[in-house]
């Protein structure tokens, strides 16, 4: 960006940790605005480190607990940003707050910081062009960075997104050797101690070991430690542990960096450059290392700045905790990224595991034109990106207003969320289930996203092949709506989801057509209008009133030359809740289904809805748009329920088979809604647990030698604990509380019934109970109480609803209903202890 | 009636809390206590007898009722299992607090929030963040987002604007759940009056909080309380769906456990501030001694027939202590008796009381019309059954129409009459039907307490038949 004939002066800032000799030794005609320095040599190959070729970190980040109050701006800018124009600098400022690291993929990153980093891109050639207007006469086509996706040095391929580590001085880093077993030396598979990180053969480990063990594992020499804490072998340990040998540990003593390669770009002289979005290292962060961290634990921040490729060292692998799991700490250069680290707000948050579906939303068919060093379209690609997006600019940087500060506003709220972050991560985010009961109530949970959806095979074969069909044919497919009904909790949007995930995958590797896809839910819509306006910002990225927008889609979906590219790609939309959007002139749902319909639209409808017979209570024209295919989720069999709990709870021994069996015929046979199967089935866990404890505590009170086996059988999900989660959870408590009321509340309650029978009629008035009540009580001996205290009583039954009645101040005309059947009232009150006359009544 | 079309619902639920809040505010204990506090703030309190006082006082404001409620224990720890599974676990929960009014919902949940965010606080205090919401308050999908948008922006230190619309509030909540999930942050939702949520239409709000509440992005915890015992009925099948279906359910306590409770509630104990241990023993001998007394007995077993919720009770005590005279610094029946005459006004017949004589006539011809089996009546009728009298029985209460106008208009604002519809119409007022609100029994109270009733009216009101 920044490209510098020699006849510039060349100023450099000296970052807070570089040595002196750094500043004699690389007198370069370059600059990085950020990166602060690098030399001019790019005839060095690359790969063999040259003492030279260094790079620096943005100073902010290594010395965040001092100097993180200063601005970028001081510190990183020099010459060549000061002939910016002020706006420029705000807007790199202001990209440093918001968090530079825009990675590729996170969902935070927002269409604003896209913005500004696109066109900090573009700004920065264009006033630098000239300058260099006078001193060069090449400006032009040449004079444009080559955007690339990956280069090949030295036979190693780098490509966006992979990780590697960074120089972080001069000094040579010679040793590259791997890590041989602590026992007999050799390399080979090893199995790594988590508290000093040095690698054991499985077969050399104390006592052997046949395969890697799960969970937390120490070594011998870490496990005498811990047991003696104060003995002398420790500091021989520590001390060997410090002495970092391989590139892991440099690491970790803060000697290397590790960096995640965002962007690659050959500049006009033909060097190569990259942006690096930082990972720093425990103790690197505000608060330290804490207790729970671990070993390979790496952060990833949201700073990231430009530097060559000269100063990486090598490739490294940073991975997600489900990877790193899986990987089985393998190789040496393996990292375990879990948390985002915010170096402005010193705060961590967790990398959400949807960055990529989010990304697929929008931008799946991106095509990627692999680029090599040679070609020089990618450059016009990147130009045309930045000229894109420096048109939107105006829209987004209305900046400066308090309102557009505010956080629960759409334009501004992306930079206020980065504030919301936690300071230390705590204890528990590391805690895994240990007892079977836990394991069972994670696995229940209605997050917990099971591999697959069991019982829903043949609706998600109808549902892959109708979006599959509109993919791949395009507008020559069959069909262009699919209409799926059924009852809540019955995986509509579940099978949808997979479906549409399983495409996406399908997409990744290569054998799918690109295509688009938006999800709007009916209930989340202002009203059924602005669907309009969601489609048309998801479809292009701009917001726009309703009406424009309805404007603008119906040209684009009857126009039948589309003018952009990106307009070729089939969209499925999503529509949950379909019954929403159902105004009285249902406008909205004739639109919606008459696009797909016109013959260049390429626009594809699934929607959802309960009932089954929608299209047909929709009006004639839009029931005949909406077609004939449609796919019904019956409710779940209990067989099917069973399934369907029993594949959750795969390899976890916590449920009686006959208990998952019970819950799932009790649900089978009111509703057939998998989220109150698993919600009853996570209470009973939930019930078991509260009695097993309670029934140790006993044991071991009662008898403190004998072991726990012999209630074995006690330590699984039961019938009873069912059946108890059962009647907490769908009993309706009337009856409880009526059996709880007051003396009044039940006397009255029995005049109620009394009436009804006396009279036939179900609604009564108070001036009518109050005579049976007095009546009542006359004939038991009871004192009737006043008038006023009886329209108090009856206007508390009224608010628990055991009584339907009107206002109390219409006192006398006041309507009064039963709300429940007559047989409630008499089974709770039947046997009453308190007040034994009124049985009779009943 | 059908008990399940929604618009009766509605309307019920409306009129409800019509009388919740015609309680709150003539509620006798909340006067009594606001009374007392004006009277007692600015002396300081230094006799024994007033440190005494101020102790009871105290306790009993200072929600004492955790030993009065039987299952308190039981459901607070159920409410504290159900918050350390979301805050641990990252698992999210909705569940639904049930009971009568006055048996310590949001008193039991206050105490268990008060012990979670103590032990949060030790990690870090932005652990946990709540949004509370009223039913009555935020009434309608709009208001109850930004009032969200409002609460999460100053638990964050977040600028807010009040002019964001529905579409961002929602967006932003969606956001910071999931900002905060992914931070390891809870977000409590506490709705109180939960069933005015549910009755909202769409219930739009309900839905986007569940239903966010299914997927990962979220670390939620939502809490609705509600006197309807039937709230989780009110939800719309989709909604009910996602709602967890777990419920707490308080019960009001037992009457006999009550009378054990009750007097260990007003014993002062030797080794608290008041010096005096004579005095101290005096007074809890008293206390003992009255609370063992048969009509002691009679009043509470009347308080306690009414309503057993602990709020009910405690403000009967209240009143009582309140009502100690000072010089003598000892409870005494009378106090018992008066707390009680305190809390169970008669107001048809107070207000029967100091009717004038032509408006008594008035409410007396009503009840003749209605005797006579005439449902419907206005004015122009209740005048002429009123002037039948006077025909036959020259009295000297026969006043003019106009007059008569006056004294009907009157009792309609006293609300011892009311329109038949419950509203007036367009048509003269003369022309309204209206309804008596007073029973017959109450009305013969009323000319028997009255100092202006002449004998004549009573014979009157006594005799259908009399002309």
């Amino acid at each position: 960006m920044d490209v510098k004939t020699p006849e510039f002066p060349c100023e450099k800032i000296a970052p807070v940790s570089s040595p002196p000799e750094l500043f004699a030794s690389s007198v370069s005609p370059k600059k990085r605005n950020r990166a602060s320095d690098a030399t001019p040599d790019d005839s060095v190959p690359f790969g063999t480190p040259s003492p030279t070729k260094t790079c620096r970190r943005s100073p902010r980040i290594l010395e965040i607990n001092q100097i993180h109050h200063l601005r970028p701006r001081k510190l990183g800018f020099d010459d060549a940003t000061k002939d910016l124009s002020i706006q420029e600098r705000e807007e790199n400022a202001e990209q440093n707050v918001s968090g530079l690291a825009a990675q590729k993929g996170t969902p935070r990153l927002s269409k604003k910081k896209s913005n500004s980093e696109g066109k900090k891109s573009t700004v920065l050639p264009c006033t630098l062009k000239s300058q260099k207007s006078t001193s060069s006469q090449k400006v032009g086509a040449v004079q444009r960075r080559k955007f690339l996706d990956h280069v090949t040095i030295d036979r190693v391929r780098f490509s966006k997104g992979d990780d590697v580590y960074i120089r972080r001085t001069e000094e040579d880093l010679d040793e590259e050797e791997t890590e041989g077993c602590l026992v007999c030396g050799k390399s080979g598979k090893l199995v790594e101690c988590d508290n000093c990180s040095r690698g054991v053969h499985l077969k050399c480990a104390r006592p052997p070991l046949k395969k890697v063990p799960e969970g937390e594992w120490l070594c011998s020499d870490c496990e005498s430690m811990k047991k003696a804490p104060n003995s002398g072998s420790r500091r021989t340990l520590k001390t060997h542990c410090t002495t970092p040998r391989t590139a892991r540990e440099l690491l970790l003593a803060s000697k290397l960096w590790a960096a995640r390669i965002e962007r690659i770009w050959k500049e006009v002289d033909g060097s190569l450059w990259f942006r690096a979005g930082w990972y720093v290292i425990p103790e690197e962060t505000a608060v330290g290392r804490q207790p729970h961290n671990l070993r390979r634990e790496l952060f990833r921040t949201n700073q990231s700045d430009d530097n060559e490729f000269g100063s990486i060292f090598r490739k490294c692998c940073v991975l997600g905790p489900v990877e790193f799991r899986s990987s089985g700490r393998e190789g040496d250069d393996v990292f375990l990224c879990e948390y985002e680290y915010d170096c402005q707000f010193e705060t961590f948050k967790r990398i959400g595991d949807e960055d990529e579906l989010v990304q697929a939303k929008c931008d799946v068919s991106e095509d990627s034109v692999s680029e090599d060093e040679e070609e020089d379209e990618t450059d016009e690609e990147g130009t045309a990106k930045n000229k894109k997006s420096l048109q939107k600019l105006p829209e987004n940087f209305k900046v400066s207003s308090p309102l557009s500060r505010a956080a629960n506003v759409r334009s501004s709220q992306m930079h206020n969320l980065n504030k919301v972050g936690a300071k230390v991560i705590p204890l528990t985010a590391r805690r895994k289930a240990a007892s079977p009961f836990e394991r069972a109530k994670a696995a229940l949970r209605l997050t917990a996203t099971p591999d697959s959806l069991p019982c829903r095979e043949r609706e998600m074969k109808e549902i892959s092949s109708f979006v599959t069909d509109a993919v791949v044919a395009g507008n020559g497919s069959l069909g262009h709506c699919l209409y799926i009904s059924g009852v809540p909790g019955t995986g509509k949007t579940a099978t949808v989801m997979e479906v549409m995930q399983k495409l996406r995958k399908g997409y990744e590797e290569k054998n799918a057509h690109p295509y688009r896809f938006v999800e709007i839910n009916g209930l989340r819509l202002t009203s059924p209008e602005y669907l309009y306006t969601v489609l048309h910002e998801a479809l292009t990225g701009q917001h726009v009133s309703w009406k424009k927008a309805l404007q603008l889609l119906d040209e684009r979906f009857s126009n039948p030359k589309p003018s952009k590219r990106t307009d070729m790609r089939p969209c499925i939309l999503f529509i949950d809740e379909l019954d929403l959007l159902v105004t009285r002139n249902q406008s909205v749902l004739y639109n919606v289904f008459d696009w797909p319909t016109r013959p260049h639209s390429r626009l594809f409808v699934i929607a959802i809805a309960n009932t089954i017979d929608l299209p047909e209570r929709l009006l004639p024209r839009i029931a005949s748009r909406m077609g004939l295919q449609r796919v019904s989720f019956s409710p779940y069999s209990h067989e099917q329920l069973q399934k369907i709990i029993s594949t959750r709870l795969v390899q976890i021994n916590a449920f009686e088979s006959q208990a998952i069996e019970f819950a799932s015929r009790k649900v089978a046979a009111v509703s057939g809604d998998a989220r109150r199967a698993l919600e009853l089935c996570r209470r009973a866990v939930e019930i078991a647990e509260a009695r097993c404890a309670v029934d140790s505590k006993k044991q071991a009170s009662n008898s403190k030698g004998s072991p726990a086996k012999s209630i074995f059988k006690g330590n699984l999900v039961g019938m009873k604990d069912v059946e108890a989660a059962i009647k907490e959870m769908f009993q309706a408590p009337h009856i409880k509380i009526m059996g709880r009321c007051t003396r009044l509340a039940k006397i009255f309650l029995v005049s109620m019934v009394y009436e009804q029978h006396k009279s036939g009629m179900v609604e009564t008035t108070f001036e009518k109970i109050a005579a049976t009540y007095t009546h009542l009580c006359q004939n038991n001996n009871e004192i009737p109480a006043d008038w006023d205290t009886l329209l108090t009583v009856g206007c508390s039954l009224g608010a628990c609803r055991l009584i339907l009645c009107e206002a109390g101040f219409r006192h006398r005309i006041q309507k009064l209903q039963l709300n429940f059947p007559i047989d409630d009232i008499s089974f709770a009150l039947k046997e009453d202890r308190e007040v034994s006359w009124i049985g009779k009544y009943l | 009636m059908e008990p399940s079309s929604p618009s009766r619902k509605r309307k019920y639920a409306v009129e409800d809390e019509c009388n919740r809040i015609g309680a709150v505010q003539v509620g006798p204990g909340a006067d009594q206590r606001k009374a007392a506090s004006l009277i007692q703030l600015p002396s300081v309190e230094s006799s024994v007898v007033g440190k005494a006082i101020c102790l009871l006082r105290s306790r009993l404001c200072n929600h004492a009722q955790a030993h009065i409620l039987p299952d308190a224990q039981d459901n607070k720890r159920k409410i504290y299992e159900l918050f350390s599974e979301t805050v641990r676990n990252g698992c999210n929960n909705s569940i639904l607090l049930l009971g009568p009014r006055g048996c310590g919902k949001t008193m039991s949940l206050a105490q268990v929030l008060n012990k979670v965010i103590a032990e949060v606080q030790e990690e870090y205090p932005e652990r946990l963040c709540f949004v509370r919401l009223s039913g009555l308050l935020h009434a309608d999908d709009y208001s109850a987002l930004r009032e969200i948008a409002r609460q999460l922006c100053i638990e964050h230190r977040l600028v807010f604007s009040k002019s964001a619309s529905f579409d961002d509030n929602s967006q932003f909540l969606t956001s910071m759940l999931r900002e905060c999930a992914l931070s390891h942050k809870t977000v409590v939702f506490i709705l109180d009056d939960f069933d005015l949520f549910a009755q909202m239409s769409k219930q739009k709000l309900l839905y986007n909080l569940l239903n966010t509440m299914q997927s990962k992005e979220a670390q939620a915890l939502v809490i609705g309380v509600s006197c309807r015992l039937d709230a989780d009925q009110l939800l719309e099948k989709r909604v009910r769906s996602r709602f967890s279906h777990r419920k707490i359910l308080f019960n009001p306590p037992l009457a006999d456990e009550l009378q054990k409770i009750l007097p260990e509630l007003l014993i002062l104990s030797t080794d608290s501030s008041i010096v005096d241990a004579k005095y101290v023993e005096e007074f809890n001998c008293v206390t003992q001694d009255i609370f063992k007394s048969k009509e002691m007995g009679e009043i509470l077993h009347s308080i306690m027939a009414v309503d057993v919720s602990p709020r009910h009770l405690l403000n009967f005590l209240f009143a009582a202590v309140c009502t100690i005279d000072r010089n003598i610094g000892l409870f005494s029946l009378s106090n018992f008796k008066m707390a009680h005459a305190i809390l169970r006004r008669q107001n048809k017949l107070e207000s029967l009381r100091d009717v004038s004589v032509l408006e008594l006539y008035l409410l007396v011809s009503m009840k003749r019309l209605e005797s006579k089996e005439r449902e419907i009546y206005n004015f122009n009728t209740i005048f002429k059954e009123y002037k039948s009298l006077h025909d036959s029985h020259s009295t000297c209460d026969l006043y003019p129409q106009e007059v008569c106008q006056r004294a009907f208009e009157n009792l309609l604002e006293r609300q011892l009459i009311m329109f038949a519809d419950g509203r007036k119409s367009n048509i003269g007022i003369e022309f309204c039907p209206v309804k008596l609100l007073v029973s017959s029994y109450e009305l013969e109270e009323g000319l028997k307490s009255s100092p202006v009733c002449p004998t004549i009216l009573r014979q009157w009101f006594a005799h259908e038949e009399f002309k």
